[in-house]
């Protein structure tokens, strides 16, 4: 559509980041380039103790229940893929797959931005 | 001996000869894989050779990480490499990839949505407020302004989507996907095409879920400008696997004015404001009656809900569709109100609607024009740096 203005998102509603690009680093960390100019660094060990799912995150009290020490720091990724347009999923070697990592808290716990 | 050598070399400024991938690759080769009965440089073990002045770095990539000769092969490896003249530092590391299948896992949306260019959602609080209606029409209008449309009837537990638009039975496409019949020129799946598909409410939680799945990665969407995905009312299981399977481009919800669709309403906007999926807007449907005998417009019910739902959320409000006996005739006959009757004041709802939500997808896109739709990265072993 051709619009000289420059468009209005809808209404009240903000652009929520995006990822732009991801990539694999070196053995153990990825990089995401955010739609807003963000870069963040994850360490995939990491990111497998803080997984957020049921079995490993009490949903009521945010506790931790997975211990940090139970994943050793051999494990990682086997696939990370898109969940929709607002988190990611991370199947690792160990065989877990179930964590759903919002975008919203990868940047709020990524390494470096 | 070496000693007095370098120091030679130094006085007399020159520079030993460079050692080269080549020198090292020939001493290699002379080890065996026992398994695999090859030399191990053929097998393309080798990876990451540095080489910096004398010093050789490298590492030998086994296939499995429990290989029995692992240890024998590193000092073999060392001892070659120690046979080059004037070598230096020897750092050989063993590492191991298993291998597994080569193919790329290809992306199982992209094989079926990836030349789809929009996907709207289409939802409400609770059924019988017109969704499925407004679904329908918003289609037939896009597909009437020439652009190229599919329609997914993500509505398991009522499929409504066949009645409504009478599109032939399915085919098998070559590559095993399941083509979708054309309706007067719109794609269209819906369980309700398949065998026993009338029986489709006794179709259960995690069964429907693996069916919409189907849709969103098994069906041969091919080129498409919009894809209008019709919801089943509420927030349950099944709209969180489309919203997590599938980039949907943006929700349209649909509300009648009374309030007490309203609360559920209210519930399917936050769940896309999780998912970070747009809401484009609201529609309210059924918002007046028009009657035969004059052509004032009766609020039959409260009015202004849509408005108030679009208000309260800072959301825009798309537009009212009046209630009108024909657009319920003709759906009824697979007639979409667009087309049975182009000129009536719902059928012309329908095609301000669908401007309207044409317009609010562009300014989506040019959004989020950066932004990657559907990302797979598959990990792949990567030795840490040698500083
Ligand atoms: N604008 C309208 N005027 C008259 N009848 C309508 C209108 N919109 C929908 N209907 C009828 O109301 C009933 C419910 O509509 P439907 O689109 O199936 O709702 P939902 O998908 O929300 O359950 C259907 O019989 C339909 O034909
Ligand atoms: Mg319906
Ligand atoms: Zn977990």
């Amino acid at each position: 559509m051709a619009q000289s203005q420059p468009v209005e998102f809808l209404k009240s509603q903000k652009p929520s980041a995006r990822v732009k690009s991801i990539s694999q680093v070196n053995d153990r960390l990825f990089q995401i380039d955010w739609t807003d100019g963000l870069h963040s660094q994850f360490d995939t060990v990491e990111l497998r103790r803080k997984c957020p799912c049921a079995t490993c995150k009490d949903e009521w009290t945010h506790e931790q229940i997975l211990k940090p020490e139970n994943v050793p720091d051999s494990i990682r990724p086997v696939k990370i893929e898109s969940v929709g347009q607002y988190a990611l999923s991370v199947q690792f070697t160990d065989g877990h797959k179930t964590g759903i990592y919002p975008f919203s808290l990868l940047r709020k716990i990524s390494l470096i931005n | 001996m070496n000693i007095i050598k370098n120091i030679g070399e130094k006085i007399l400024g020159r520079t030993p000869t460079a050692i080269n991938e080549e020198q090292i690759k020939q001493k290699l080769s002379k080890i065996m894989d026992p398994d695999l009965g090859q030399n191990i440089v053929d097998l393309g073990f080798l990876r990451n050779i540095k080489i910096s002045g004398n010093d050789i770095y490298l590492e030998i990539n086994l296939t499995t990480p429990a290989c029995p000769v692992k240890e024998s092969m590193k000092s073999q490896a060392e001892a070659l490499l120690g046979e080059i003249p004037s070598v230096g530092q020897i750092q050989v590391q063993m590492t191991a990839t298993t291998r597994g299948s080569t193919a790329p896992a290809q992306s199982q949306v992209a094989q079926s949505l990836g030349q789809v260019k929009n996907i709207i959602a289409v939802a409400s609080g609770k059924g019988g407020v017109g969704k499925s209606t407004t679904a329908v029409n918003l289609a037939y209008a896009l597909a009437a302004r020439g652009s190229k449309v599919g329609l997914m009837d993500a509505d398991v537990y009522g499929p409504s989507i066949p009645i409504m638009t009478k599109p032939d039975a399915p085919t098998q496409s070559n590559s095993n996907l399941i083509n979708p019949p054309q309706a007067r020129g719109v794609k269209v799946m819906s369980i309700g095409l398949f065998a026993g598909g009338e029986k489709a409410t006794i179709v259960r939680g995690p069964m429907a879920s693996g069916v919409i799945k189907q849709f969103l990665t098994q069906v041969n969407w091919g080129e498409l400008d919009y894809l209008i995905i019709d919801y089943p009312p509420g927030t349950g299981d099944i709209q969180l696997t489309i919203s997590q399977t599938a980039p949907i481009t943006g929700a349209v919800v649909v509300t009648t004015p009374q309030d007490v669709a309203l609360i559920d309403v209210r519930k399917a906007i936050a769940m896309f404001d999780t998912m970070k999926v747009p809401v484009i807007g609201v529609v309210e449907t059924m918002s007046y009656f028009i009657c035969d005998g004059c052509d004032k417009k009766h609020y039959i019910f409260k009015s202004g809900g849509g408005n108030k739902v679009a208000a309260e959320f800072g959301l825009n409000f798309l537009g009212e569709v009046p209630l009108e006996s024909n657009v319920a005739l003709n759906s009824d006959k697979g007639i979409p109100a667009v087309i049975a009757d182009s000129a009536s004041p719902a059928a012309q709802s329908y095609m301000t609607i669908s401007g309207a939500v044409a317009a609010q997808v562009s300014i989506i896109h040019e959004a989020y024009k950066d932004a990657l739709n559907h990302f797979v990265l598959e990990w792949k072993p990567m030795s840490q740096e040698i500083q």
